[in-house]
């Protein structure tokens, strides 16, 4: 079998990709039409749509405070699952079965139940600030990709590579940084950008979590177009496709983790 | 003495490494959500009153087992797309590698609104397609395409190809082009080698993908509402009216409960199946 | 000696400081507002900004749909808030639910100056701030025939062309109204002859629609051309289609007011209450209707016929339209709920 995959299955890929451009073409149209609905092909070309989200203050708040939510979230749930997909294939034998349903559980639930069991028990119950609340929720609802996604890329690595490393005197952490984590690189970038953008993107667990002062920005889109159905909405949509592209860059610059290596 | 300080750390390191994420779902997932649940076998009534009340509606059983439906055709349709262009990306040279994932993504970052509008364009009455087939003499009328269980499924999949491919990408990666070499210049067909060595070794990324595309697809609320219309009611339809307009958290928790019993037992299941392929998967 | 001196002088230093500190600590009071958040920056403009400079306090929101917003005071135990806007189905629920707590009328003078059916539309709570309606939008270059009834939704013709609001939406429940009142029975006493009637709709009906806007695409891509909507879309809906007009119903339409109330755990109940008459000030009103905010309630607000043309305006209009009567509505939701379901959910 030859390195480069089968024609057919190019072509197919081809298509599936096809499928997934057409309907980000129509985003963009509709973004850039000069109406105030959404239309495509657009009427006229006009960037309107794309100043108006920065003329709005809601929108300029609720897109840091998203931001945040989202970086510190993932960051959370990169630091504690991280740990978790390495114990898991690496002490596959003495960990107990059920450890790694444990960890997909908070996408097994539905979101807003989830939403409301932690408004129920963290800020009312317990008096945690809201925007603690909400970087809890966030952390929890991201945790499975980051656990399940590494954890899948270490289980097709070998873990004699690390053994021998550390019989040959290297520190354990080290050798985890050195030698373990370079090896998953995709699988890790892959988890960042999927806990990223799930919880960018989240409506269901920030329903019931943010409060006064603190919405995100989905929440505020929503509230936006009970009223209004201009094309605004499609304007952030591209804007979010930018601003993850944006933060994938910085991502790969700053950990070194890049597709170009390989 | 290197095996002795292996030993000492098997046990005790792998449940310190795992400690702080147990710790965090067991305390700030499953003890809230526990105590909403719990809440569910406190009806007055008796015990299991409000999931008998559930499965006494004919119509709320169809709801269940159309989202199971709705749930596994996403699955699969997921699983044979996402993964043969999974194949094809993880092979792709370096800067192409990269655009092709990030455009993987970009349908993720769509807000619903907007992507029920851009299929309202392609799959509506007037729109892109139906021109198509039109202009092609296909068809005498417009198709109706919208608000069908086929234009869910659409709708999701598109949102859960990308998440496949993003699992899969990773594994596939992993996988040796020596050893798919080798089996061919023993003798497999392409098939066979496809078959008994490719799919094994990427199981662990395949059985990810299908948890997380079957689980995003069971619970799904806003693509069904807006490509499936009412017709195509799903059980986070049900919920969402108990907990929206009925106030009733009681029956909106009782269909939760449900809901992830059926997520839970699947995804076992699913491990379990990908286990046997290949027993380091899950 | 210099010990002597240094007492009163101290003394007076305390008392100086005491008394400039005080007003910074009355100024320390927060308003915090349950509402919307859409038009943030208009009302910034014209309500916020002018409240600010005349109670001297900080105003914080929280934002949302009303059913959200509602299940968080909830959940909160009728706290967390003071102030909350909400459509008069919600704020009829939380009034059921205990969650608000009544208005001192004494101590909202504007109420005087406001129509009469906004004073007191939920007893002795809180006043309805602006007045909408739910009628019937029509493509008039689709439909030939005009629609001068509720009961025309049923019309061969307009098989497969119409949107009707989903349950969980404001005007949702109308349309059991509507559909009792086509089968000219009392919706909370036969509700099966209601449904019936809803069944019978069906065939012309191509989807339920559960916002605005994905009510102006269904308009704008032609995929409907007849929906049971709220005055506020209209606008929006002509500038997709501009042949969109809103039908003269022969029954009237239904009113729709969007109330403001206090909740029962408020942290500055008279904060509240000032914040509550400043936006039934006329001027306030006249301003909100002209920017296109709301319409007013105020009697004093005069408007041109080409501003009043998109509002709920004028005593004769007000007066013209049908009344509901929550509580009744909101005791029988629950079961519209799941009959609704059984005729749409297949």
């Amino acid at each position: 079998m030859s390195d480069r995959p089968h024609p057919i299955l190019i072509g197919i890929a081809a298509l599936v990709y096809l499928f997934l451009v057409v309907p980000l073409v129509i985003v963009v149209g509709a973004a850039l039409s000069d109406t105030t609905y959404l239309t495509f092909p657009p009427r006229g070309l006009s960037l309107r749509w794309f100043e108006n989200i920065f003329q709005i203050s809601a929108f300029r708040r609720t897109i840091v405070t998203s931001l945040q939510i989202a970086s510190l979230g993932t960051l959370f749930a990169l630091m504690i699952g991280i740990p978790a997909a390495y114990a898991l294939n690496r002490f596959r034998v003495e960990l107990p079965r059920w450890i790694a349903t444990l960890f997909v559980l908070p996408i097994l639930v539905p979101e807003i139940v989830f939403g409301f069991a932690l408004l129920k028990s963290l800020t009312v119950g317990a008096g945690v600030p809201i925007f603690a609340a909400l970087l809890i929720g966030h952390t929890l609802l991201v945790l499975p990709y980051v656990v399940r996604v590494i954890g899948a890329s270490l289980a097709s690595f070998d873990f004699s590579i690390e053994e021998a490393a550390i019989s040959l005197g290297s520190a354990p952490l080290k050798t985890f940084f050195t030698i373990v984590l370079p090896n998953v690189r995709a699988g890790v970038l892959a988890a960042f950008i999927l806990a990223f953008i799930t919880s960018l993107n989240d409506v269901s667990v920030s329903l019931f979590l943010t409060g006064p002062g603190i919405s995100t920005l989905p929440i505020q889109i929503l509230a936006h177009v009970e009223q209004f159905f201009d094309p605004t909405v499609a304007s952030v949509s591209v804007l979010l496709m930018f601003l993850t592209v944006a933060v994938m860059a910085v991502v790969e610059r700053t950990l070194g983790l890049t597709f170009l290596a390989k | 003495m290197t095996s002795r300080r292996f030993r000492f750390r098997n046990g005790a390191a792998g449940w310190a490494l795992t400690a702080p994420a147990t710790l965090a779902v067991v305390g700030l997932l499953l003890v809230p959500i526990g105590a909403v649940i719990a809440g569910t076998f406190m009806d007055p009534r008796g015990v299991f009153a409000p999931y008998l009340a559930y499965f006494n509606s004919g119509f709320r059983t169809t709801v269940l087992f159309r989202t199971l439906q709705i749930a596994a055709l996403t699955t699969v349709v997921s699983l044979i797309f996402g993964f043969m262009t999974a194949y094809v990306v993880s092979r792709a040279p370096g800067r192409l590698k990269s655009l092709l994932i990030i455009t993987a993504v970009f349908p993720l970052l769509t807000g619903v609104v907007v992507r029920a509008f851009a299929w309202l364009i392609i799959l509506g009455r007037n729109g892109i397609l139906n021109q198509a087939l039109l202009a092609l003499g296909v068809t005498d009328e417009p198709l109706e395409m919208l608000y069908t269980q086929g234009a869910v499924i659409v709708g999701m999949v598109y949102l859960f190809v990308p998440l496949m491919v993003l699992s899969l990408v990773g594994v596939l990666e992993n996988i040796p082009r020596d050893v798919l070499q080798a089996s061919s210049s023993l003798g497999a067909s392409p098939f066979a080698t496809f078959w008994q060595v490719l799919l094994p070794l990427a199981v662990p990324g395949l059985i990810v993908g299908a948890v997380l595309v079957f689980t995003g697809s069971f619970t799904a609320y806003a693509t069904p509402q807006l490509l499936g219309g009412e017709r195509q009611t799903v059980l986070a339809t049900l919920l969402h009216q108990r907990a929206m307009v009925s106030f009733d958290w009681v029956g909106a928790s009782t269909i939760a409960a449900i809901m992830t019993v059926i997520t839970i037992s699947v995804v076992l299941a699913m491990s379990h199946i990908a286990r046997r392929i290949n027993p380091m998967a899950a | 000696m210099v010990g002597r001196w240094r007492n009163p002088v101290a003394g007076m230093a305390l008392v100086l400081t005491a008394l400039s500190a005080a007003p910074a600590l009355a100024q320390n009071k927060t308003l915090t507002i349950s509402w919307w958040g859409f038009n943030g920056d208009k009302l910034e403009e014209i309500i916020l900004k002018p409240f600010r400079a005349q109670c001297g306090c900080d105003l914080v929101f929280e934002t949302g749909n009303n059913a959200d917003r509602l299940n968080k005071i909830k959940i909160r135990g009728g706290g967390g808030v003071d102030v909350v806007y909400l459509t008069d189905s919600y704020s009829q629920i939380g009034i059921q639910e205990g969650l608000f707590r009544p208005v001192d009328r004494s101590k909202l003078p504007n109420l005087d100056g406001i129509h009469e059916v906004a004073r007191a539309p939920q007893g002795g709570f809180g006043p309805a701030y602006t007045i909408g309606r739910v009628g019937i939008i029509y493509d008039t270059a689709k439909v030939a025939k005009p629609i001068t009834s509720w009961n025309d939704l049923w019309r061969d013709d307009l098989k497969r062309r119409v949107s009707l609001p989903g349950i969980t939406t404001t005007a949702g429940p109308m349309t059991v109204l509507v559909a009792a009142s086509q089968a000219g029975v009392d919706p909370y006493k036969n509700e099966k002859a209601a449904f019936a009637a809803l069944e019978k709709l069906k065939p012309n009906v191509v989807k339920n629609y559960n916002t605005g806007s994905e009510l102006v695409n269904l308009f704008s891509t032609g995929e409907v051309s007849v929906a049971m909507a709220q005055d506020f879309t209209l606008a929006q809906i002509q500038a997709a289609v501009p042949t969109a007009r809103w039908a003269e119903l022969s029954e009237g339409d239904y009113a729709t007011l969007n109330t403001v109330n206090i909740a029962k755990g408020a942290a500055n109940p008279d904060l509240a209450h000032q914040f509550i008459n400043f936006i039934l000030d006329p001027k306030i009103q006249q301003t909100l209707a002209q920017r296109g905010v709301d319409a007013p309630v105020a009697t004093a607000v005069q408007l041109t016929p080409e501003e009043a043309s998109r509002w709920t305006y004028g005593a004769k209009m007000i007066s013209s339209l049908k009344r509901i009567d929550y509580e009744k509505l909101n005791a029988a939701k629950s079961d519209w709920l799941d009959a609704w379901s059984e005729v749409f959910g297949r």
